[in-house]
């Protein structure tokens, strides 16, 4: 047979990425062409401290949008990522202010306990979901609560200040002009896409958003793997605090309110969908330049925050009405 | 095979016939689904259609239903022209389809469903129940299903109700044309009888009627005109009376396939116990006594019964997807408890389960990484995926089962379902399992490929594995099996050896009285 000796000419791995090349292409032309249009229409887009700027504010955001795609992915979606990043950086600000420490030891600290609280939010999300086979969209609108209420009572709805300067260094520390928190967002897209294009975890989450039956079928542990999902999720929330605070030299119990709508928006103008199972972190990637992008270039032109926001939200809406036709293109 | 007739009977004909379809063609980009259909109705006939998977059964029921325009041909309808432009249009013209997957709305009540194309009003535009209420009992009435409550919700019904309320529901609009596109796939061989009671008195009223089926026996048994499909294209139209099954088969694959199915006989030597079974209650067994048997190695055990008899459910008890009640189970004679699906296949046990759209296939995923959703382990190291290995398995695993697909990693929708019936089966067999459950193997599968999958299970048994088999299709399990257990009420109502095969035999048992089970609780 013909067919069959080109096969083996033809990895699945390779495939794998070049249908999601093909998927990404049109977010990426996107992207592309919302660039040209600022560049020719602006003074100031392409100018280097401009895209510097561009970098710092979709750090955060990029953050979130990689523990979300993990989500989303399965079939799920986590409303709490943003006051869960408030929470985490409220109890790192006070790891941080600990007295009796040295600096090193504090911001390690501050890191693990923002990186523990993220993921304890994360794993009791997931848990109470998976075990209860409750909507996630509900269990999380609760956790959004519980985190915000936990944030404004641990700091006694104070701003946390006065952080050591190494931790303000890594804050505004760039390499060529790229911020070094961008880079550590990046090295987390990276990551995430290993897992989940060349792992069988990656795989299974796929599976699980498509058919989680057939996956639990197959014996795999299907309630574990929505947990993890879901941890995974609280724990780049933990992550962007650190960044959060590294950048503002502040914890307030008051941050991230909307970002997990922010986060969710940068998932699907990936192309990742909603109802799970398809996507990719490179597409969030993506989706969260367009979002910063557009944001960025939309104030050089002159328009109003007002504007800006409506713009961002008629792109969303896009981004899903291409996402049917794209989910219909694959049937046939 | 259109006989030349002189000019004036053509027309004579054409006017006799309420529907007639000629030179029919319908593409989809590059495929042709439809390449030349000739096909016509007379009033009042059942008409069956037959062909494999992919013939264009599916799409000429379509086209007639008006979901799809056609591309070039004719259809003439009462002797006018017939292109409907939507299914509303259609219904208008007395079309009615009962489409193969269910259009209900599980949550709402039987009535509602019935009514929905056309909710019963009072005089202030509120929705009237009581008249939605009447004309669904009438409805229901008129085709038999008086026990049926009309206020019940669709979810609380069975599969084979919620056919037979399609059907209502189609009946209930002033019908000339009743499609009925494979109304018994899902039905045990009672509902099927009774399916046929109601077709025939729709039909005494009338109704022209056509009737797709995989079923020969149900063509033959009900149907007056049969027309075969094969590749797009009609091959022949023929009066029941004027052939046989062997003929009709002959027509759909084109090679002389029916013989090879045929032979069925083949006594297998039984090897030791591989799984015994003691008094196993799924949850929902209303009765204290359980199910007990013991499978061997080298054996085909079938499970025969009527749809609720619990057959599913014992499988699914079995594999350790549902909770148990009691009951216990040995492996090899040690006594084990499955946890989950997990333990199941540690312990050697494969499970093609009914329904794969929905439990056997991740169908937007490539047909490779469908294969190995059981085998991780063959195809990873560490938790990381080798692509290399995963192919190898899926072309290996395709070869062995005669899958026949465009790329290993194409996705597993593009597959016929005879084909995607082969995927989930190699998604089993690469774990080389020594126990295989299969619930309704070849449910939607065609003749050819039907055919190849009861010669891999055969070949399967030969090499020592033990299958434990459920299936609606009587002719189906008394080919595969070596024994058959008949269930009816979560009860083991009589096993039959070989010799005592017969779709008699095997009815008696499961329409038996509940005395047995009575007297032993």
């Amino acid at each position: 047979m013909a067919e069959q000796s080109d096969i083996l000419a033809e990895p699945t791995g390779r495939d794998f990425s070049i249908r999601s090349i093909i998927n990404n292409a049109g977010i990426g032309l996107a992207l592309l062409g919302l660039i040209l249009f600022f560049s020719i229409f602006t003074e100031h887009f392409l100018n280097p401290n401009n895209i510097t700027n561009i970098l710092t504010q979709i750090t955060i955001n990029l953050i979130l949008a990689v523990g979300m795609t993990f989500v989303i992915l399965v079939g799920g979606i986590d409303l709490s990522v943003g006051s869960v990043m408030a929470f985490a950086a409220v109890v790192a600000g006070k790891a941080i202010t600990l007295p009796g420490f040295g600096p090193t030891e504090v911001i390690l600290l501050a890191c693990i306990a923002a990186v523990t609280a993220g993921f304890v939010c994360g794993l009791l999300n997931g848990l109470i979901t998976s075990y209860w086979a409750l909507p996630s969209f509900i269990i999380t609108l609760g956790m959004l609560n519980i985190a915000r209420g936990a944030a404004l009572h641990v700091s006694n709805a104070q701003t946390i200040y006065s952080f050591p300067f190494a931790f303000e260094e890594f804050g505004s520390a760039q390499i060529y002009g790229v911020p070094v928190v961008f880079l550590v967002a990046l090295a987390l897209v990276l990551l995430a896409w290993f897992v989940l294009n060349r792992t069988v975890f990656g795989r299974l989450l796929y599976g699980i958003g498509n058919n989680e039956e057939a996956v639990r079928l197959a014996g795999h542990p299907v309630f574990w793997y929505k947990v993890a999902a879901f941890t995974i999720c609280g724990l780049t929330a933990g992550i962007a605090a650190v960044v959060y605070m590294a950048r503002l030299n502040i914890a307030s119990p008051i941050a991230g309110i909307g970002f997990e709508l922010n986060a969710i928006a940068a998932v699907i103008i990936g192309g990742t969908s909603l109802s799970g199972g398809r996507g990719s972190v490179i597409g969030t990637l993506l989706g969260a330049f367009i979002i910063g992008v557009l944001a960025n270039g939309l104030i050089l032109i002159g328009l109003s925050d007002f504007m800006r926001q409506m713009i961002t939200g008629v792109v969303i809406i896009i981004a899903v009405i291409l996402d049917y036709y794209r989910a219909r293109y694959a049937k046939k | 095979m259109v006989a030349v007739q002189p000019i004036g009977e053509q027309t004579s004909q054409d006017t006799d016939n309420l529907l007639s379809v000629t030179g029919l063609k319908k593409h989809f980009g590059g495929v042709k689904a439809l390449d030349g259909v000739n096909f016509s109705l007379k009033p009042g006939e059942v008409h069956a259609l037959v062909g494999e998977n992919g013939a264009g059964k599916s799409t000429l029921i379509k086209v007639l239903s008006g979901v799809f325009p056609f591309d070039a041909g004719e259809i003439t309808l009462d002797g006018a022209p017939y292109a409907p432009a939507n299914p509303h249009h259609a219904k208008t013209h007395g079309v009615q389809v009962v489409h193969q997957e269910f259009n209900l709305l599980d949550h709402l009540s039987v009535a509602e469903n019935i009514s929905i194309e056309a909710m019963p009003k009072t005089r202030f535009g509120l929705l009237d129940r009581t008249e939605m209420n009447r004309r669904a009992r009438v409805a229901l009435d008129a085709i038999g299903l008086r026990d049926v409550d009309v206020c019940a919700t669709v979810q609380s019904l069975g599969i084979a109700h919620r056919q037979l309320i399609e059907i209502a529901r189609a009946l209930q609009s002033e019908s000339t044309i009743l499609i009925l596109d494979e109304p018994t796939a899902t039905l045990t061989e009672r509902e099927t009888k009774r399916l046929f009671e109601i077709v025939q008195s729709i039909k005494a009223k009338g109704v022209t009627i056509v009737f797709v089926s995989h079923h020969l026996n149900e063509v033959f048994a009900i149907c007056d005109r049969v027309t075969i499909f094969r590749n797009g294209k009609t091959i022949t139209t023929e009066n029941i009376s004027d052939t046989t099954p062997a003929g009709v088969v002959r027509h759909m694959v084109g090679r002389k396939l029916a013989e090879e199915m045929e032979h069925g006989v083949e006594l297998h030597t039984r090897g030791d116990i591989a799984l015994g079974i003691k008094d196993l209650c799924v949850v929902q067994n209303p009765y204290d006594t359980g199910i007990s048997f013991d499978l061997h190695y080298g054996e085909v055990l079938g499970i025969a019964g009527l749809v609720g008899a619990g057959r599913t459910e014992l499988l699914r008890g079995v594999f350790g997807i549902d909770p148990l009640r009691s009951g216990t189970i040995e492996r090899d004679g040690t006594p084990v408890k499955f946890k989950g699906p997990r333990d199941a296949i540690a312990a050697g046990i494969g499970f093609v389960t009914e329904d794969r759209k929905d439990e056997g296939l991740i169908l937007e995923m490539p047909i490779a990484a469908n294969i190995s959703l059981a085998n991780m382990r063959n195809v990873s190291a560490s938790g990381l995926l080798r692509f290399f290995k995963e192919k190898q398995q899926a072309r290996e695993g395709g070869k062995r089962l005669k899958l026949k697909y465009g790329k290993i990693t194409d996705p597993a929708s593009s597959l016929s379902g005879g084909n995607q019936q082969k995927v989930v089966l190699a998604k089993w067999l690469a774990r080389n399992p020594k126990i295989l459950i299969l619930d309704e193997p070849t449910r939607g599968v065609d003749v050819g490929a039907k055919a190849e999958i009861y010669a891999i299970l055969k070949g399967l048994v030969r090499e020592g594995v033990a299958l434990l088999i459920v299936s609606s299709e009587m002719p189906e399990l008394m080919t595969l099996s070596d024994r058959i257990l008949v269930l009816a009420d979560h009860q083991i109502k009589g096993e039959l050896e070989r010799s005592e095969f017969s779709e008699e035999n095997i009815l008696k048992l499961a329409y038996g009285q509940n005395t047995n089970a009575e007297g032993i609780s």
